[in-house]
């Protein structure tokens, strides 16, 4: 299974400048200042569940860029109908990314609830008709250049392993910090 | 599509005053009245989302991108709303105008409203949240306009809490 630092290696090489990501709070938004993004990026630090209502208002206000939305599992179990939201607002510019570890990694790396949810089915259930499940490095990028190539929204559900020992940095900037540099 | 009631349009009309773009909602009785008034503007976005979190997230979005945001709904959806205030709206300091129909309070006869309307103002108080109760004597549209420079202004959120008789 592939770990974290691959996936974002590989999301970062994809991103241009016109792109923005938006990332959910805890070790994703921890690395992402490390990686040097070639786009703007709003990295969450506390509030679970809103990187993909955040992206949706986004992209609806700018759609010459094309929005990017990295949400964690535990963030989107707590908020799965933002599904049905994006799939009624239909932007053609937003991606999904739904980091699927199992874990509520930012918090000590508790287990989710032992339910076996099905992502793909529940993204299609809710409206949103062109869904992928990824499971490493090189289907995420096959997957999210067809993404970008065709109108969305796209959801891609990404199998991610979690790793209890891995080592991840601190937050390395500010709120009011990220907010002043992510100029679109 | 029923006629426009004048409340209504110069509530619409005080969001385009003060430029917003995109006005996220959870409807109730009233502020679905008075989104179908939003859906006649050819400058607002309607986003029709499924919780008021939802509605907050994505107008601090709309603003982050250089739009202006707002959000509509109830007040027992406002109350919903204390994580995603103090994680985004206050954290990162982005403006968040709010409309709340301000169900339970004096003006409201429905009896069931009424736990949620005695909490309401004291809550917004707890939360330090800027707040105004609409006065349907006064200019609407300017209060609506004033609400949004407020939450310009301070980089936060303003709540404008209305009855259903404002709409009228």
């Amino acid at each position: 299974m592939t770990g974290r630092r691959a996936y974002l290696e590989a999301l970062v090489s994809l991103l241009t400048p016109a792109d923005v990501l938006v990332s959910c709070l805890g070790a994703n938004a921890r690395y992402l200042p490390h990686l040097a993004a070639p786009a703007p990026v709003f990295a969450l630090c506390d509030s679970m569940g809103v990187a993909i209502p955040l992206a949706l208002g986004i992209a609806l206000t700018r759609p010459d860029r094309h929005v990017v939305a990295l949400e964690g599992d535990g963030s989107l179990l707590m908020s799965p109908n933002v599904l049905a939201t994006v799939a009624g607002a239909g932007p053609k510019n937003l991606t999904l990314l739904v980091w699927v570890n199992r874990h509520y990694e930012s918090s000590g790396g508790q287990a989710l609830p032992p339910a076996p949810v099905d992502w793909v089915a529940l993204a299609r259930a809710c409206g949103i008709a062109r869904v992928a499940a990824v499971t490493d490095a090189n289907g995420l990028r096959a997957a999210y250049e067809e993404a970008r190539a065709a109108p969305g929204p796209v959801c891609l559900i990404l199998d991610v392993a979690y790793d209890p020992a891995e080592p991840v940095p601190p937050y390395s900037e500010r709120p009011e910090e990220i907010r002043v540099k992510f100029r679109l | 599509m029923a006629a426009a009631l004048e409340g209504a349009r110069r509530i619409v009309s005080g969001l385009e005053q003060g430029r917003v773009t995109l006005a996220a909602s959870v409807p109730d009785t009233w502020i679905g009245t008075l989104m179908a008034e939003v859906r006649r503007s050819s400058r607002i976005r309607a986003l029709d989302v499924a919780r008021e979190e939802e509605a907050v997230a994505a107008a601090c979005g709309a603003n982050l991108a250089g739009g202006r945001g707002a959000v509509l709904c109830q007040n027992a959806g406002l109350l919903n709303c204390g994580g995603v205030l103090a994680g985004l709206v206050e954290l990162y300091r982005i403006p968040c105008f709010f409309i709340v129909s301000y169900r339970g309070n004096q003006r409201d006869p429905v009896y069931y409203h009424a736990p949620k309307g005695r909490v309401t103002e004291e809550t917004l108080r707890a939360w330090r949240l800027p707040y105004a109760v609409a006065d349907p004597r006064a200019d609407l549209a300017a209060q609506v306009r004033s609400g949004i420079e407020f939450a310009m202004e301070s980089r936060g959120p303003f709540v404008l809490l209305i009855s259903g008789g404002d709409l009228a």
